[in-house]
Order: C-alpha cells, then sequence, then structure tokens
C-alpha cells in the first residue's frame, strides 16, 4: 500500500497524513484561484495606483508563500530546507534592492535623449 | 510523520536529491530575481514605447492582453495542484492516480506554452522585437526564460510518467524522484506568481500604468 512505510501501523500513519495534506491541497488550490481572481478585478477599480500596487505585491506574496509552504511541502519538511530556500529569496531581494539603489534617477530617455 | 523521517541516512537527515533541487531553486532565485530586478529598471528608465516595422510609434500599455494572461496564470496555478496531488498519490504508492494528476499537469503545461507562443507571436506582429526596444529585451528575455523552464518541466514529467510504466518508479526512490520534478515544477509556478503581478497587472494600474504614458521614441 504504501510507498515506503515500515509496519502496517506507520502505513496508516502515512494514509491520514497523506489524506490530510490531500484535503489542505484542494483548500489552497481554491485559495489560489479565488485571489487570482480578485487580483483581475482590482486592477479596474478606480482606486489610487499605490493602493492597487500595495494590495497586488502582498495577494501575490501570500500566493508566493502559500505555494512554498503546502505544494512544496516547506511547512512539514525539514528547517533547513526553508533556510536554504530563504537564503536564496533574501538574496534576490537583496540583488533588487541595491539596484533600485543604484539606478534610482528617472527616465533615462528623457534625460540624455530628450 | 515528517516527509524526510523515513529517508536513507544522511549527514543532514534529508534526502540528497532533495536537499540538491533545494540549492538549485535556492539559485534559481536569485537568477529570476535579477531578470526581474533588470526588467523593473528598465521600464522605470525606458518608459517609451517602440517603433514598429511600419515605423508607427506604439506604447506599451496597449500591448498587454490581460485575459490571455489571466487564464494562462489560472492553468498553471491548477497544474500546480494537480503535481501536489501526483505526489501525494505516489507517496501513497497509487501509480495509476500520479498517472492521471501527472498527465493533468502535462497538458495544462502545454496549454500555458501555447498561450505564450501565442502571446509572443502576437506581439511580433505588432512590432515588438527583441531588438527594437529595451522593454523587448527585458520582455522577451524574462518570459523566454521562465517558458523554458516550463518546457523542461512538461519534458521532465512525460518522462516520469512513462518511466512509471518500466515498474521502476516506486517505492521511495520513485516517491522522491516525483516529489522532486514536484518542487521545480511548483518553483516554475511561483516565478510566474511574480512576473503576472510585476510585469502584467502593474501595466494597469491608473490611466497610464505606474510608469507613465511614454513618450514617443523620436
Amino acid at each position: 500500500m504504501s510507498a515506503h512505510a515500515a509496519s502496517p501501523a506507520a502505513d496508516r500513519a502515512l494514509l491520514a497524513e497523506e489524506t490530510r495534506r490531500y484535503h489542505h491541497f484542494i483548500t489552497l488550490a481554491l485559495w489560489l484561484a479565488v485571489i487570482t481572481g480578485v487580483e483581475i478585478v482590482a486592477i479596474f477599480l478606480p482606486l489610487a495606483p499605490w493602493v492597487l500596487l500595495l494590495g497586488l505585491g502582498v495577494l501575490s506574496v501570500v500566493k508566493f508563500f502559500a505555494v512554498v509552504l503546502w505544494f512544496m511541502h516547506l511547512i512539514y519538511d525539514a528547517r533547513l530546507l526553508l533556510w536554504l530556500f530563504v537564503a536564496g529569496l533574501a538574496l534576490a531581494c537583496a540583488t533588487f534592492t541595491a539596484l533600485v539603489a543604484l539606478f534610482s534617477f528617472d527616465r533615462v530617455d528623457t534625460l540624455w535623449f530628450g | 510523520m515528517s516527509d524526510h523521517a523515513a529517508a536513507a541516512p544522511t549527514s543532514t537527515g534529508i534526502d540528497h536529491k532533495k536537499l540538491i533541487m533545494w540549492l538549485f531553486l535556492a539559485s534559481d532565485c536569485m537568477f529570476f530575481g535579477t531578470l526581474i530586478s533588470t526588467h523593473l529598471l528598465y521600464r522605470k528608465l525606458y518608459p517609451t514605447g517602440f517603433t514598429d516595422a511600419e515605423g508607427h510609434e506604439r506604447f506599451i500599455q496597449n500591448l498587454f492582453d490581460i485575459e490571455l494572461t489571466s487564464f494562462s496564470t489560472f492553468i498553471l496555478l491548477m497544474s500546480s495542484f494537480l503535481m501536489a496531488l501526483a505526489v501525494s498519490a505516489m507517496h501513497k504508492g497509487q501509480v495509476a492516480s500520479f498517472r492521471r494528476n501527472v498527465l493533468g499537469v502535462i497538458a495544462f503545461g502545454l496549454v500555458f506554452l501555447g498561450c505564450q507562443v501565442y502571446e509572443f507571436t502576437h506581439f511580433w506582429q505588432k512590432g515588438l522585437t527583441i531588438q527594437n526596444s529595451v522593454f523587448g529585451s527585458t520582455f522577451y528575455v524574462l518570459t523566454g526564460t521562465h517558458g523554458t523552464h516550463v518546457a523542461i518541466g512538461v519534458l521532465w514529467l512525460i518522462l516520469l510518467y512513462f518511466y512509471s510504466f518500466t515498474g521502476r518508479l516506486r517505492g521511495h526512490g520513485g516517491a522522491l524522484d516525483v516529489e522532486v520534478a514536484g518542487l521545480y515544477w511548483h518553483f516554475v509556478d511561483i516565478v510566474w506568481i511574480i512576473i503576472f503581478t510585476v510585469v502584467y497587472l502593474v501595466e494597469y494600474l491608473g490611466p497610464n500604468g505606474i510608469w507613465g504614458a511614454g513618450l514617443p521614441l523620436s
């Protein structure tokens, strides 16, 4: 029955755990669909761009971490894997921040060619 | 029961294949981080449009088709869901269920790639090439790199699907192989979640997008 359980008791525990995760996956998939729908509707609402930008940013971060934690099993897995991934993510964010700081001026085209 | 409790003994207690995949994903995070940063910075620095083959000046804000991109985003999210079910099925030793779910993932992946080919063709016909504007260069490189990742993922899953018929994709090793492929697929999905927001959706904020109306090139 189980792919790699050692005993019938462990088999049953594994099956119960996988069944619990199965329900989590379905709930999460529904939430992801709803959030994507909200994002698409939100861009057509007459709100200030900065409000929408903030909202879209938060929603995409929620989707991002929902997939990472549940679909990629990081919430169930060893903490070392979480820290490995967070290290990569932190370096990517640091690169972005450094580039934004380096190129903090606007519109090269109008500055130099306008 | 944690995923790594039944793993073969390793110095970290984590399967080597899984550890290597997570290291790869962390490095790929940095790779996509630089591509996305480059696109956003150049989008800010060069908000102008591009000149098509007929010499008409075009604005980037009018280029995107939000319905198509939303559809492909939804498809990719649902493929991630099916992938999670496929991994779960393999952990339970249900190979038939794994095959059904992985076929769904492959189909959704192919639909996503079809949407991307259609979008690229559409942009190409409107005159946006990789050479004629800064936006074209960063956009095609970013989304093209992501599309290549999706194509590699589809190929990997097709191989796993056929491999499952040989009888060698079973036990802990088989479940681990599927889980590692699943990690890669989910990563492709989370990268798209970010691209969808920062490349596509932000173009619709305000009457002229957050980058301004843009200026004619000449």
